[in-house]
């Protein structure tokens, strides 16, 4: 049974039963222990006044003959003679002459018989009754007390249905106002009238669709922002085309064409920073494996220096011993490139940049960036890591991701970045990974 | 006709600066919200192409400062911003007309066409002086039907003058017209340009004022 409704209905209906039940069965019994000694206290009058009677006089032998009359009394004299008997003729046994004193329970005729029987030195007056009369009595009774509540049952069950609906009239309004909610509609479902077994549960749920909602506002803003920022490499590229079309020599057709594709160079990479960022948002599925920091960054240097030697640059690596940490290759390598690239763009004419992999004392791993540039002052060096944000007077080109990507990929490894000043002059970015769990 | 762009973005701004120099415009380019401020104020343009999203100060900044000088030179915004809002403030702020990138160049040329139609308060965009017809949108130029063809300084300076006929224009006036700040410019360039124009187009509708300037007007004579 699946219904909370239903099963709460059929129980309550059960338990009422049983309760209805047992109020008659209780009735019953009392009402024949009742019924019992008041019988018997008659038996014991009527025996007692019939022999201290001594005989019986003829009105009351008509009046005990009466077929009507339940009680049957018998007299008998000490040496065991009957003297009278006002055994109705339907009566087809007599009730046993030697019956014990006082009370007892006598089967005759098919039934029980419940006897009094008191004695003089003389004779022994017995008198009787059925002791069926006395149940059909006590039933009749019982039957009587249960009578409301059987008439009632089905108000009570009613009721009982009502009051089950309304306990639960709240589930089911906080299920209307869940099965409301869709992506579009995220707001908090109402918490007013909500029993405290419910509300623990609708809180929750609240909780839940608040994050849903903020990721949700997230991944709006990241589209809004990514869309804004692709119409400028968009607007460059049309321009760049006008100015090739209108080109008059072969010669400035070249320089058209040269900056024709440096903005689609330009175009190609903020699509693959956004990509980048977009792979390193925290929610995305990670798989980290275990890998060496220093030998990803030799490569990541290595495939980057020619460029960067070709703006003049001087790089040095400092990372020969293993930096061992639980990563993403490809999301450290944006990192790494991300870094490398910044320091050439903001390093000044002739930049100088040093890379340092090494494990720190404590069994973590620490990646270090320096370079000779102008550096960030303290206050600007929150908002730098922004998306989209560019320094102003920063050099042209930059997608204004680069640093956004090296925290989002840090804090998926569960790194730290801080930005502060270089022996070199410029600005230093530290990266640090927590001990690798063993 | 001498347009000054502001725009902190350096592939735009350099390629809206060759194209419109392509174009016979005199095109200067500044890079931040302060700079389009100064220059502004000092110097004189007849269409400003004016970005939002600028360093130093935001591009409705200089516009509304621009607009509290007094100053009627039509702005025309060239931005990524696209919501409704973003075009109403930037529309009643003082701007003559909103531009959303990507635009296209045809497009961005016709407005700057426009703007300048209405700032000389012309219905008809081509100008015409006797039966000298110069055509800014299509860069056509004929005298009595028969066209001629004109470089693109040429044509620049051709249209500066035909735009008020009868009104003289000094040389330093016509160079401010022609040329942007950084291009070589030989001190004797206008005249030499109104000589090449005088043998494409006849010498009776462009005239010499000694010591003033120069201007367009029906053959004195005729």
């Amino acid at each position: 049974m699946h219904s909370l409704r239903a099963r709460l209905f059929v129980f309550l209906l059960a338990l009422a039963g049983l309760s209805a039940a047992g109020v008659a069965g209780a009735t019953y019994f009392g009402v024949r222990g009742e019924i019992d000694e008041l019988f018997d206290y008659h038996l014991r009058q009527m025996a007692l006044s019939l022999r201290d009677q001594g005989r019986i006089a003829d009105d009351e032998r008509a009046a005990l003959q009466n077929p009507e009359f339940d009680y049957v009394v018998q007299v008998w004299s000490a040496d065991g003679v009957a003297l009278y008997s006002s055994r109705p003729d339907s009566l087809r046994e007599a009730l046993p002459p030697r019956a014990v004193l006082g009370f007892s329970d006598v089967p005759l005729d098919g039934g029980t018989w419940r006897v009094y029987s008191a004695a003089t030195p003389a004779r022994v007056v017995q008198v009787g009754q059925p002791l069926a009369v006395r149940r059909r009595l006590a039933a009749a009774a019982a039957g009587r007390s249960v009578l409301p509540i059987v008439v009632a049952a089905p108000v009570v069950a009613l009721a009982l249905w009502a009051l089950v609906s309304l306990s639960l009239a709240p589930l089911t309004r906080a299920a209307a106002a869940a099965r409301e909610r869709n992506e579009r509609r995220l707001d908090p479902l109402p918490l007013a009238g909500m029993p405290s077994e419910v509300e623990p549960l609708v809180a929750s749920f609240n909780a839940l669709l608040a994050r849903l909602a903020s990721a949700f506002e997230a991944q709006r803003a990241f589209v809004a922002d990514a869309a804004h920022e692709l119409r400028s490499p968009l607007t460059a590229l049309k321009l760049q085309l006008g100015l090739l079309r209108d080109a008059a020599s072969a010669e400035q057709r070249q320089v058209a064409l040269d900056r024709l594709r440096s903005g689609i160079d330009r175009a190609t990479r903020l699509v693959e920073q956004l990509l980048a960022l977009a792979r390193a948002e925290p929610d995305a599925p990670a798989a980290l494996e275990p890998l060496d920091l220093a030998a990803l960054a030799r490569e990541t240097v290595a495939e980057a220096a020619p460029l960067a030697l070709q703006h003049g640059a001087t790089i040095a690596l400092h990372a020969s011993a293993p930096a061992p940490v639980a990563g993403d290759a490809a999301a450290l390598r944006s990192l790494l490139r991300n870094l490398l690239d910044n320091a050439v763009l903001h390093g000044g004419p002739a930049p100088r940049i040093e890379i340092t992999v090494e494990r720190d004392a404590r069994g973590g791993v620490r990646l270090v960036v320096d370079d000779n540039g102008l550096g960030i002052p303290p206050a600007e060096r929150e908002r730098v890591f922004a998306r989209f944000h560019r320094r102003e007077g920063g050099a042209a080109g930059g997608s204004g991701l680069g640093l956004a990507i090296v925290r989002a990929v840090a804090a998926r490894h569960g790194a730290s970045v801080a930005l502060g000043d270089s022996p070199l002059g410029g600005l230093r970015v530290e990266v640090q990974f927590a001990p690798a769990p063993t | 006709m001498r347009v000054l762009i502001v725009e902190d973005d350096s592939m735009i701004g350099e390629s809206l600066r060759e194209a419109l120099r392509g174009h016979g415009f005199a095109a200067d380019w500044v890079r931040d919200g302060r700079a389009a401020d100064e220059v502004l104020a000092t110097e004189r343009f007849d269409a400003v192409l004016l970005d939002l999203g600028l360093p130093q100060r935001s591009g409705l900044d200089v516009l509304r400062a621009l607009r509290a000088r007094g100053d009627a030179t039509p702005v025309i915004v060239v931005t990524a911003r696209d919501a409704l809002a973003d075009k109403v403030a930037g529309l009643d702020t003082g701007a003559d007309d909103y531009l959303v990138k990507p635009f296209e160049l045809d497009e961005l040329l016709a407005r700057l066409r426009a703007v300048e139609r209405r700032r000389t308060g012309r219905a008809n965009p081509v100008l015409e002086v006797a039966d000298l017809r110069l055509d800014p949108a299509t860069r056509e130029v004929s005298r009595g039907g028969r066209p001629v063809l004109l470089s693109a300084r040429e044509f620049a300076l051709l249209a500066a003058l035909m735009e008020r006929p009868g009104a003289i224009l000094s040389r330093a006036q016509l160079e401010d017209r022609l040329y942007g700040w950084g291009e070589e410019l030989e001190s004797n360039a206008i005249s030499v340009y109104m000589h090449q124009l005088r043998r494409k187009l006849g010498d009776d509708l462009l005239h010499t004022v000694r010591g003033l300037g120069y201007y367009a007007g029906p053959a004195k004579d005729a």
